[in-house]
């Protein structure tokens, strides 16, 4: 909406903003904490979070300030912002299943939910939005389509990014059918292949 | 233990004035092990109010919702769409597509088509 637009623009003007606020999203497992430490490894020199296995690992905002991604003549300053995983259902039973107690997995199934909350209110308050997808899995999922529809009716920049290129099952042509109206951009976080191609991407769409 | 469907007119989700009201009164239903089939779409802003009710909700017992819906991907920008929806709305019109919604204990698999939603129920083994 170009009013929207507009309005961001001049925000940022008057309040003397020089960083954008990039905000990862997508469902648990999707590797967004993988990414969200590449970038930050390669521009800051630091990582942001923790990675594991056992979904819902991130379960509150990390947030990285002032990382520059520099790529050709674009340089650009923001606010990285690793969100929780968002999803319908949370079952501590599924933590118990992994191994935890009975109580640490009920803990942490309060505070996953606490973080679906937290990351769902912040989709209002990103300026470019990286959705992140597991290019092994089924793309064409509910928790997807709202992401992407509430970003799109805020007029926010979106990248989808075709994660876990380097398993061997991934099929990232999926994703592009499913979101054919998006710029898509085919990685692995975890090797970092065409890690570059995504910099040139946040650069040029970002605002 | 059985598991009951339950179909939901337009008309009967017109009389929730509001997001939340709709919103409530689809999880107080879902709470109650039932599958619902409502005769509508939800738009992006209702399902982002139903996924963070949702999560609000969750506790031993509830572990959350599976829902998805067929039509309503089209998103409303600009004020004379808006207008041209409520209009419809208000003038009992129907703005079509449905909207499938159920318990994630009972509900094993949901998958969305381009012009249909297929579901596999059952009770999940403990």
């Amino acid at each position: 909406m170009p009013f929207r637009r507009l309005f961001n623009w001049f925000r940022r003007i008057f309040r003397g903003r020089k960083s954008i606020s990039l905000g990862l999203y997508g469902p648990p497992n999707a590797g967004k904490t993988t990414l969200a430490n590449k970038i930050s490894l390669d521009w800051t020199g630091e990582e942001m979070g923790k990675v594991s296995e056992i979904p819902h690992e991130t379960r509150a905002v990390q947030k990285k300030e002032h990382v520059v991604v520099k790529t050709g003549a674009n340089k650009i300053e923001m606010n990285l912002l690793d969100m929780p995983g968002i999803a319908t259902k949370v079952d501590y039973k599924e933590f118990v299943e992994h191994g935890m107690s009975k109580e640490e997995a009920q803990k942490r199934a309060k505070e996953a939910t606490s973080g679906v909350i937290e990351a769902i209110k912040w989709l209002e308050n990103v300026d470019t939005a990286l959705v992140v997808m597991d290019s092994t899995r089924d793309p064409y999922t509910q928790v997807n389509i709202t992401i992407i529809g509430n970003l799109e009716a805020r007029d926010i920049p979106i990248i989808v990014v075709a994660n876990k290129l380097d398993l061997e099952d991934s099929k990232p042509g999926k994703i592009r059918e499913a979101f054919p109206q998006h710029h898509v951009v085919e990685i692995s976080a975890k090797t970092g292949k065409d890690i570059d191609v995504l910099y040139d991407a946040i650069a040029k769409y970002s605002r | 233990m059985d598991i009951e469907l339950e179909f939901i007119s337009s008309d009967a989700l017109k009389e929730k004035i509001g997001t939340e009201n709709k919103v409530n009164y689809i999880l107080d239903r879902v709470r109650g092990n039932k599958i619902l089939i409502l005769e509508e779409s939800l738009s992006y802003e209702e399902r982002k109010k139903l996924m963070e009710a949702d999560m609000a909700q969750i506790d031993d017992e509830f572990t959350g919702i599976e829902f998805d819906t067929l039509g309503g991907d089209e998103i409303v920008k600009t004020w004379t769409e808006k207008l041209k929806k409520n209009l419809i709305k208000i003038l009992g019109g129907k703005t079509g597509g449905l909207t499938v919604i159920g318990p994630s204990k009972l509900i094993r698999e949901i998958k969305k088509h381009p012009q249909k939603i297929s579901l596999l129920a059952g009770i999940k083994e403990e």
